[in-house]
C-alpha cells in the first residue's frame, strides 16, 4: 500500500476580502452570532442580517439534516430566503447551510428567554425531552451494502462545512465507501480533496484555508485504511485553487471525491 | 444448600476492634466483607452485600462460582494482587473508599492494594507513610501512568496535537526523574477510579452505534484484535482497552506487576466470569426491597442480565431505566413503617422523572455540543446518559463535562485562611497552531487528567472521559473518575454547578435516592 500524492498547480485564488459579483436577490449569506431563542418547547436558532431576523435551525437531534451552530462562535449562514411563516420570530431560510467557524468569540453569546408570541405553532420533530421512540430524522442511517454489488467503479463525495474536516456527520457518508470498496474487493481507489470559497451578500468573498485540500484528502485516505480498508492502492490529489464561488452552491465545493476502482 | 456450601469465605471485621490509623479515615458503618487473593471458596449465584444505603445484588448468571484457584481471584503477579483486589464483589465490582480504608486498617497498609506501583502516589514515595497513598485513601484514586507521547494499537508513537507542561506536581511523580514527563521513559501519570467489572455485555455490546468509524469524530474505531471487529470504545475512562481481553492482560501486566503474559486459559476464565455477573442495588434503605414482583423492572441485578444491551432507551417501550409509571403515588396509612417505605419509593420515581424529563441547558461540553445538538442545547439527563439499564453512551462514550478541565473541576481554595492542599496534579496543555482551536477551551487548557487525549493525541478529546455505567453506585462511592464527588448528593451539587440548572433541594434530594437505588 502506498499514498500517491501530487500537488496540482494552484490556479489564481480568490482573496479574502475582494469583492465580486454579488448571490441573487433571495439568497442570504452571511457571518454573524448565531442566537438562541428559547421556547416552551426547544429552542430556535437564529441569526441577524442587515436588520433582519432570520431562522436558521431548531433544536432537534444529531439525525437532522441541519444542525444547531454553538454560541461562542460566529456561524457562516448560506440559506435561502422563504416566504413562508416566520418561525421564533425570523424569516425562514431554506435550504440552509450553516457553518460553525472555528474560531472562538465570546461575543456570540446571546440567550433569549421563552416569550409566548414566539412559540412553536407546531410540534417539533424532536422534544426536548424522552424522543418517544424515534429519531427526529433518519439522513443518518448508514445504508446497509449492497449484498453483493457489480464490481463496477463508483464514485462518491464527501461534503465539508466551511473550513470543516471530517467531524460527526462523516461516518455515515465514510461507511458506504469502506462498504463497498470491501465488497468489490477494490483494487484502487482515488481521493481527490477540495476547498472552496463562500461568496457573501455583501460581495465579500471568504476563502477556506489553504491546503485544506490536502488536508482533507489525506485525512480520508488515513481513516479509510485506518478502518481496514489497506488491500487497495491508493492515489491521493488535491486541487488547492478555490473556484470563485457564485453564492449560491459555493459549498459543493468543499468535498472530497472518492471513485473506488475494482 | 449449595449456594451455601460454597458461600465465599471473607474477611469479617467489627469496626469498633480497629483503632483508625489516621484521623482522616473513619471507618464505616457497617460489616464488610473483603475478598483477599488466593482465598479459597467461592460466590453465591446470588450474593447480597449491605451498604450504608441498603443492599447490594451480585447475580453470577452462570450459577456458583468457585474462587478456588480461579485466575480472577487467584494472585497472578509479583505484588500478590489480583483482579478480585480492585473488584470486590461488596463494592459492585468496584472498590470503594470504605473498603480501601478499611484494608488500610485491617491490614496496617499492607494491602497488595496499596502496591508501591499503583497504590502510592508514586512509587518512590516511603510506602508505610499513609500520606505517601493519599490519593487512594482520601478519594479511592490509583495512580495510571501513559506513556508520553501516546501509542497506538501497533505501538507507534503518535504526533499529539498538543504539547504537555506540568504546573501542579503534588505527588511528585510527574517531574519525577524516573517516572516523570521528563525521564528516560516519558510517562504521564493521572489518578483514576476503578470501574466495575460487571454487567459487561453493556459496554462491550457490537449494537447500535458501534461501527467503522468513532459517531462523535469520524475517526476510525478501534477494532478487537481477536475478532477484528469495530467496537463500542466504551472500556476505562479513555478506552484504550478495545476488549476485555485486552483489558486483562494491560491490568496484569501493570496493576498486578506480572511478568508474563497471561495464558489463553487465564484469559478465557476471567472473560468469562466477568461476562456473567451483573451487581445493582436491591434494597433501598428508605424504600426497602426494589425488586418486589409487580415493582418497577429497573432494579436488581437480574434486570440487568434479562435488559437488550446496547440499545437507547426508547422512551416508550424500553426506556432507559424501566419505571413504568410505578411509584408515583403510593398508599399511605397502613403504617408508620409502609409510609416511610412508600415515602422512599415515592421519592425514587420522582428521581427518575428529574432524569429523564427535567431540561436544562448543556453548554460547552465536548462530544456532545459538538455533535450536532448545537451549544447550548436544552435537554435533560437521558440525553447522554441514554443506553438502556445502564445510562451509559451507547458508543465512544468519552464527553468533557468539566470534571477534570478547568474551570469546572473540583480544585482546593486556595487562600491564606486554608490549609487545604491541591491533591491532584495540573497540566497545561497547550493545542498547536496548525489545528482548529478545541472549540470550547480554546489553545490553553488547563486539566487535572487530560483523559482520552492521553491515548489518541487530540486537542479536542482533553479532559474527555468515558462516562460509567449507573448501576451499583451506592456500593462504591466516591464517584467520577477523579474520585471528586464523595457521595451522589455531590454529583448532583456538581451538575447543579456546572449547568447551573437550580435544581430544588426536592430535585436533588430525588435524583441521588433514584442514582442510589440503582
Amino acid at each position: 500500500m502506498s499514498l500517491q500524492r501530487s500537488i496540482t498547480l494552484s490556479l489564481a485564488c480568490v482573496s479574502g476580502g475582494a469583492v465580486a459579483a454579488m448571490p441573487d436577490s433571495v439568497q442570504r449569506n452571511f457571518v454573524a452570532c448565531p442566537i438562541v431563542r428559547d421556547t416552551a418547547s426547544v429552542p430556535c436558532w437564529l441569526a441577524e442580517y442587515e436588520g433582519e431576523l432570520y431562522f436558521l435551525t431548531l433544536q432537534t437531534d444529531v439525525s437532522a439534516p441541519v444542525n444547531p451552530p454553538m454560541l461562542g462562535h460566529k456561524v457562516l449562514v448560506e440559506g435561502r430566503r422563504t416566504d413562508k411563516p416566520r418561525i421564533c420570530g425570523g424569516i425562514v431560510l431554506e435550504p440552509v447551510r450553516l457553518s460553525v467557524l472555528p474560531a472562538l468569540d465570546a461575543n456570540c453569546n446571546q440567550l433569549l428567554p421563552a416569550e409566548a408570541q414566539y412559540n412553536l405553532t407546531f410540534e417539533p420533530p424532536r422534544p426536548p425531552g424522552p424522543s418517544k421512540g424515534r429519531l427526529a430524522f433518519n439522513t443518518l442511517d448508514v445504508q446497509q451494502a449492497e449484498v453483493a454489488p457489480q464490481r463496477v467503479e463508483k464514485h462518491f463525495s464527501i461534503g465539508y462545512d466551511f473550513e470543516g474536516r471530517v467531524g460527526f456527520k462523516h461516518p455515515a457518508l465514510l461507511q458506504p465507501v469502506l462498504d463497498y470498496a470491501l465488497a468489490i474487493k477494490a483494487t484502487s481507489i482515488n481521493i481527490e480533496g477540495h476547498r472552496g470559497a463562500a461568496l457573501l451578500s455583501d460581495g465579500t468573498i471568504l476563502n477556506e484555508s489553504p491546503k485544506l485540500a490536502q488536508q482533507r484528502a489525506q485525512q480520508v485516505a488515513e481513516l479509510l485504511q485506518g478502518a481496514g480498508l489497506i488491500g487497495p492502492r491508493y492515489t491521493v490529489r488535491w486541487i488547492d485553487a478555490a473556484p470563485a464561488p457564485n453564492g449560491s452552491d459555493d459549498s459543493a465545493q468543499r468535498r472530497v471525491d472518492i471513485t473506488i476502482k475494482p | 444448600m449449595l449456594l451455601c456450601a460454597v458461600a465465599v469465605q471473607v474477611v469479617a471485621a467489627e469496626d469498633d476492634v480497629l483503632a483508625p490509623p489516621h484521623a482522616l479515615y473513619p471507618a464505616p458503618k457497617f460489616t464488610l466483607r473483603w475478598i483477599n487473593p488466593g482465598e479459597t471458596g467461592g460466590l453465591a449465584a446470588d450474593g447480597s452485600y449491605d451498604n450504608n444505603q441498603g443492599q447490594l445484588g451480585v447475580l453470577n448468571a452462570a450459577g456458583a462460582v468457585t474462587a478456588t484457584g480461579h485466575p480472577f481471584f487467584a494472585p497472578l503477579g509479583t505484588n500478590g494482587r489480583a483482579c478480585v483486589s480492585c473488584h470486590q464483589p461488596q463494592d459492585a465490582m468496584s472498590l470503594s473508599l470504605d473498603s480501601i480504608r478499611r484494608q488500610w486498617q485491617v491490614t496496617q497498609g499492607q494491602d497488595p492494594i496499596f502496591a508501591a506501583v499503583d497504590g502510592a502516589n508514586c512509587p518512590h514515595l516511603p510506602q508505610q507513610d499513609p500520606a505517601s497513598h493519599s490519593l487512594l485513601l482520601d478519594r479511592g484514586l490509583f495512580r495510571v501512568f501513559l506513556p508520553w507521547p501516546p501509542r497506538d494499537a501497533a505501538g507507534k508513537a503518535i504526533e499529539p496535537e498538543f504539547g504537555i507542561e506540568v504546573v501542579r506536581d503534588p505527588t511528585g511523580c510527574n517531574l519525577h526523574a524516573q517516572y516523570g514527563l521528563h525521564s528516560a521513559q516519558p510517562m504521564v501519570s493521572v489518578y483514576r477510579r476503578p470501574r466495575p467489572a460487571a454487567n459487561l455485555k453493556y459496554p462491550t455490546h457490537q449494537n447500535f452505534g458501534v461501527s467503522s468509524f468513532i459517531g462523535k469524530n469520524g475517526l476510525p474505531t478501534a477494532r478487537d484484535p481477536q475478532t477484528g471487529k469495530p467496537t463500542s470504545m466504551n472500556l476505562m475512562a479513555d478506552a484504550r482497552p478495545p476488549s476485555l481481553r485486552a483489558q486483562a492482560a494491560d491490568a496484569a501486566a501493570t496493576h498486578l506487576q506480572r511478568i508474563a503474559p497471561l495464558s489463553k486459559a487465564q484469559l478465557d476464565a476471567i472473560v468469562a466470569f466477568e461476562g456473567q455477573v451483573y451487581v445493582a442495588q436491591q434494597i433501598d434503605r428508605h424504600a426497602g426491597s426494589l425488586i418486589e414482583a409487580n415493582g418497577p423492572t429497573a432494579f436488581g441485578p437480574r434486570a440487568l442480565l434479562k435488559g437488550e444491551a446496547g440499545v437507547l432507551g426508547n422512551n416508550t417501550s424500553r426506556w432507559v431505566f424501566p419505571m413504568e409509571g410505578k411509584w408515583t403515588t403510593l398508599p399511605r396509612g397502613a403504617s408508620a413503617a409502609q409510609d416511610a417505605r412508600n415515602a422512599g419509593r415515592e421519592s425514587i420515581a420522582r428521581g427518575h422523572d428529574v432524569f429523564m424529563f427535567r431540561t436544562f441547558w448543556i453548554r460547552d461540553s465536548m462530544h456532545l455540543n459538538s455533535v450536532g445538538l448545537g451549544n447550548p442545547t436544552k435537554r435533560t439527563c437521558a440525553t447522554c446518559h441514554g443506553m438502556h439499564m445502564t445510562g451509559m453512551d451507547t458508543a465512544n462514550g468519552w464527553m468533557d463535562i468539566g470534571s477534570t478541565n478547568l474551570p469546572w473541576a473540583r480544585e482546593a481554595p486556595l487562600n491564606p485562611w486554608t490549609t487545604q492542599k491541591p491533591e491532584l496534579p495540573l497540566f497545561k496543555l497547550t493545542c498547536r497552531n496548525d489545528i482548529a482551536p478545541h472549540p470550547f477551551l480554546g489553545r490553553v487548557i488547563y486539566t487535572q487528567d487530560p483523559g482520552r487525549a492521553l491515548i489518541s493525541g487530540r486537542c479536542n478529546d482533553i479532559g474527555t472521559i468515558v462516562m460509567q455505567q449507573l448501576r451499583g453506585l451506592s456500593a462504591r462511592a466516591p464517584y467520577f473518575s477523579n474520585g471528586s464527588a464523595h457521595s451522589l448528593r455531590d454529583v448532583v451539587d456538581f451538575y447543579d454547578r456546572r449547568y447551573n440548572i437550580g435544581y430544588s433541594e426536592q430535585e436533588k434530594q430525588d435524583l441521588a435516592n433514584f442514582l442510589g437505588a440503582l
